[in-house]
């Protein structure tokens, strides 16, 4: 626990190195430093907890209402504060380099500040085993990322993003401040160890506690309906920050769930069935959407939401797995859910970083200007092309793995007796969603790397410099490292899908043994793909070694005059698929003679939420003359609450 | 790992015949049509011409138009090992081979579009785009095929869905079963660029959806292309063969004859297809697609209703 208040205390000593060292380039070196050594030194205690020390804790008076403040690292946190640690710390090196690079030194400076702010509170999130400790940590993480949304807020539609996320995030704080308030009325202490004794006077089963919960921690989380803010907040803030907003602090809504999901005991079937729901809903919906964007930054904010649904099924497995009595199934769900958690904040991080790399290189965002920039930034491209390949879960990376557990919990949950056998379902869902991953990621890494320039922008383009590469780089060999040693990584997660589900230590020793052989057989399958490419590809070196190998034009049919613009764009790549699945994904199209192209919307913001608002807006004005600016009147108001309350105090048993 | 003597043989058995499965078709449209039609072993002459000659690459291309072709047939190969292809084992079996057996055909994919854009050909865009259209649909058959196997058989990988015990399961669950089997074959006829999806014998580029992806590749490159193809027509065809005829009875050597056979007849079957249908026009596809995942639905809702 002393090495991670000390990796907490070098970070606050970046927050300070940012405020006060004069010199940019000394600065940003400084800072990086700061992080990346309290971040490893933060890690050491993760890294026993995982290993199979006991769970660490400790306990600070904190002489507010409430009760003392606890911290602590069980495996559930652990696994948590690795992800924010290692994604904090590559982003802290690659963040500092990119607003140096594109922005002044006040604007560089204070963001710094914010991040390192950031990734104190989301450390302290993951730790926190007390109400009030995890509600301030909470508020501050949604505080800091919204400043940090809001970096370049000279631009109006950044302001905007950032007021829907300011709304959004403080209407999901509203809905935990009374979910905890509930749930730990009556308990001495708010920690959680005594909500997790309250179990059997939680309200009414728990139910409207767990929707409470759904619905609070589902707006950090961000799955369908409740996405909403995600996008534009995504795009809005600066690259780093969208790696860190989209890598980690939307799974603080997924630990926050999954939390809650220890805490309360073995859930009700129809909370599992809710979750599994949701999850695949926003898997498919969530892709199809990122499908229809042509702003890099936009697809992968969208493409979140379909990863975020991924999760939810295997918490939904997990939690069938307990309401249902098969234990293995709910080690294997909690466990995918987690581990793919864990590799989406690294893959989705890693291409944030390269995306931004591109962003910063050409100016733009859209992808209908982009083109041809794999010659011109190949080391950034082959990241991107390798957290494409994670993402779209695909051999030999390390979606694959999460993927193929949450697969086989779903068949296993096929052959079982009774309604469970129904999840089965779920796996044509998450094919579908992974074929249109693939269409989607093929749209992104083609039509922004591949090909002729679109137009002027990517000509300028050239490779960025180590401090941006070397964070990708470090995220892209994680990603190889769990797709090529599963058979390591699986274990871990098992006991921890374990310890969230409810299940003794005896049960995961028996999962591993069941899934062991197949991780090892997996890591067999991964090698043995690279060693046959790499057989073929001497093979045909060899072959081609004695031909004639030449370079010409692309072959257009005959027809000469071939410009960038017949290309075949992001919109046009992604119209076929789009039509197959008609109003669902909210695309206006614009065709002409020479023009095509689509424009996507999103159905919930413009169609739910923007109207409803504008709706409660309209009814709140009602209400408007109650508040005239007579104080006497005030006066009278605050008198008759506290004439209210005192009756309710007196009445109330 | 336990490799079985007739596992290896059907595998080089699959290897070497899968050019003929693809021959096979060609003759059979000609014989049925009335014309002359190429030589069953035309495409073993096209691949021995092509990986003698050079090559010529676009200009606007990179590595990945170089990689695409290696990765085609590598991951075609490794999606084979976990398909027991002579109706017992397969080389690789584990829980949950089937997905990687889905996705790694999805890598080889994935790169095969990714060289058709880098080519920057408004054409090969064109191919790109609707073979990831066709394929994300082709993805919900598959799972809900393997869903149903999985139910019938308890069990989690390909060698226990479709190997040696599945000769039982028809007893119970024949309609099921027949309804997979043309699903399968179905997604086949989708997912090898054949007729009604698309028509490996046009070469007017607007029609087509596979050729016009590889409008590039010359020489060697070409021949990985078109070899994947075939190798991955017939393990496909391999899988609609184990589930059509259980070999639990027969010897080693003989169902490694059925497996030759049955590819046979495969070819045979998409020669039929292609003399009798038309290709279907694009917007069609998905409802054919739509309805190949339906039969899949239902064979899987009769299952999990009714499990044996």
């Amino acid at each position: 626990m002393i090495l991670f208040f000390a990796g907490l205390g070098m970070l606050v000593a970046a927050v300070v190195t940012a405020l006060v060292v004069r010199g940019d380039a000394m600065r940003d070196r400084v800072f990086a430093t700061f992080v990346v050594a309290g971040a490893s030194l933060a890690s050491v205690p993760a890294f026993r907890v995982l290993g199979g020390a006991t769970s660490l804790a400790t306990r600070w008076p904190s002489g507010l209402p409430g009760g003392d403040w606890v911290i602590g690292i069980d495996p559930l946190s652990a696994v948590f504060l690795l992800a924010v640690l290692v994604v904090g710390a590559a982003n802290a090196v690659y963040g500092a380099a990119d607003m140096r690079a594109g922005a002044n030194t006040s604007v560089s400076r204070q963001a710094n500040t914010t991040y390192a702010v950031l990734v104190v509170v989301l450390a302290l999130v993951v730790t926190a085993q007390s109400v009030m400790l995890f509600l301030c940590a909470w508020e501050m993480m949604a505080i800091s990322s919204f400043l940090l949304i809001m970096t370049d807020h000279h631009q109006p539609q950044v302001r905007r993003a950032g007021f829907i996320y300011i709304v959004a995030t403080h209407t999901g704080t509203l809905l935990l401040f009374v979910m905890f308030a509930v749930w730990s009325r009556g308990t001495a202490d708010w920690s959680f160890a005594s909500l997790a004794a309250t179990r059997p006077t939680l309200m009414w089963g728990g139910g409207p506690l767990f929707l409470l919960a759904l619905a609070g921690f589902g707006v950090k989380a961000g799955f369908v309906p409740l996405h909403f803010w995600l996008p534009s907040a995504h795009a809005a803030s600066p690259s780093h920050v969208s790696a860190v907003m989209s890598g980690i602090v939307i799974k603080t809504g997924i630990y926050g769930l999954l939390r809650v999901v220890m805490l309360a005991g073995p859930p009700p079937a129809w909370w599992a069935w809710t979750v599994l729901l949701l999850g695949a809903l926003s898997a498919v919906l969530g892709v199809l959407w990122a499908l229809a964007q042509h702003d890099i930054k936009r697809l992968l904010a969208y493409h979140s939401v379909e990863n975020i649904g991924i999760i939810l099924i295997g918490m939904g497995l997990g939690a069938l797995g307990t309401a249902y009595g098969h234990p293995i199934l709910a080690i294997l769900g909690y466990g995918a859910a987690v581990l793919h958690t864990v590799n989406h904040a690294l893959f989705k991080a890693l291409l944030f970083m390269s995306a931004g790399a591109v962003y910063r290189m050409t100016g733009t965002r859209n992808m209908e200007e982009l083109g041809g920039i794999a010659r011109r930034m190949p080391i950034t491209f082959a990241a991107f092309l390798i957290g494409s390949i994670a993402i779209i879960g695909v051999p030999p990376l390390n979606g694959f793995v999460s993927e193929w557990l949450v697969y086989q919990g779903l068949f296993r949950a096929g052959y079982s007796p009774g309604a469970l056998r129904i999840a089965l379902l779920g796996a044509p869902v998450l094919a579908l969603a992974g074929g249109l991953a693939l269409a989607c990621f093929a749209k992104a890494a083609g039509v922004v790397f591949l090909g002729r320039p679109r137009s002027d922008r990517p000509l300028a383009a050239r490779e960025v410099g180590p401090a941006f590469l070397l964070p990708q780089l470090a995220l892209a060999a994680i990603c190889v490292a769990i797709g090529l040693l599963p058979a390591l990584i699986v274990r871990p997660f098992l006991f921890i899908g374990a310890t969230i589900g409810g299940q003794p230590q005896s049960q995961a020793a028996a999962a591993w043994a069941e899934v062991s052989p197949a991780a090892q057989s997996v890591a067999v399958f991964a090698t043995g793909l690279l060693l046959v490419v790499v057989v073929i590809w001497a093979g045909r070196r060899f072959v081609l070694r004695r031909r004639s190998v030449r370079l010409d034009a692309t072959w257009s049919c005959g027809y000469g005059a071939t410009t960038s613009r017949m290309q075949y764009t992001a919109s046009s790549f992604a119209a076929p698929l789009l039509s197959v699945f008609g109003p669902l994904t909210g695309v206006q199209e614009h065709r002409g003679a020479t023009v095509f192209h689509s424009m996507p919307r999103d159905l919930i913001l413009d169609r739910v939420v923007a109207p409803l608002w504008a709706r409660v807006r309209r009814s709140a004005l009602r209400l408007r003359p109650i508040q005239d600016g007579r104080l006497h009147f005030y006066l009278l108001y605050v008198v008759a609450a506290v004439l209210a309350f005192l009756t309710y105090l007196v009445v109330a048993p | 790992m336990n490799i079985t003597t007739s596992a290896a043989f059907a595998f080089i058995l699959v290897l070497l015949l899968a050019p003929a499965v693809a021959g096979v078709a060609t003759r059979t449209k000609s014989a049925l049509t009335g014309r002359q039609g190429a030589p069953a072993l035309q495409l073993y002459f096209d691949l021995w011409k092509l990986v003698r000659r050079g090559a010529v690459f676009s200009e606007t291309t990179t590595w990945i138009f170089r990689l695409a072709p290696v990765l085609v047939v590598a991951t075609t190969l490794l999606a084979a090992t976990v398909v027991p292809l002579d109706g017992r084992v397969s080389l690789i079996r584990f829980s949950g081979d089937w997905v990687a057996f889905a996705y790694v055909l999805g890598l080889g994919r994935f790169f095969l579009v990714l060289a058709a854009l880098d080519t920057g050909s408004s054409f090969e865009g064109m191919g790109a785009s609707r073979e990831v259209t066709f394929a994300s649909l082709v993805e919900v058959g598959l799972f809900l095929s393997f869903g149903t196997l999985g139910v019938v058989t308890h069990e989690l990988s390909l060698s226990g869905m479709l190997g040696v015990p599945f000769a039982r399961h028809w007893a119970a669950n024949a309609p099921a079963l027949v309804m997979i089997s043309a699903c399968l074959f179905a997604l086949l006829l989708a997912e090898c660029a054949r007729v009604p999806v698309d028509d490996p014998a046009t070469h007017l580029e607007l029609t087509m959806v596979h050729e016009v992806m590889v409008l590039d590749h010359s020489g060697p490159d070409l021949a990985l292309i078109l070899y994947g193809s075939a190798l991955k027509l017939a393990v496909l065809g391999a899988m609609v063969v184990s589930v059509l005829v259980p070999r639990a009875n027969l010897s080693a050597a003989g169902s490694v004859a059925v497996l030759g056979g049955g590819l046979l007849a495969v070819g045979v079957g998409i020669g039929i297809v292609e003399a009798t249908m038309a290709r279907l026009r694009l917007p069609k596809v998905p409802l054919y697609l739509a309805g190949a995942s339906s039969l899949a639905l239902f064979s899987l809702i009769l299952v999990l209703w009714n499990p044996a």
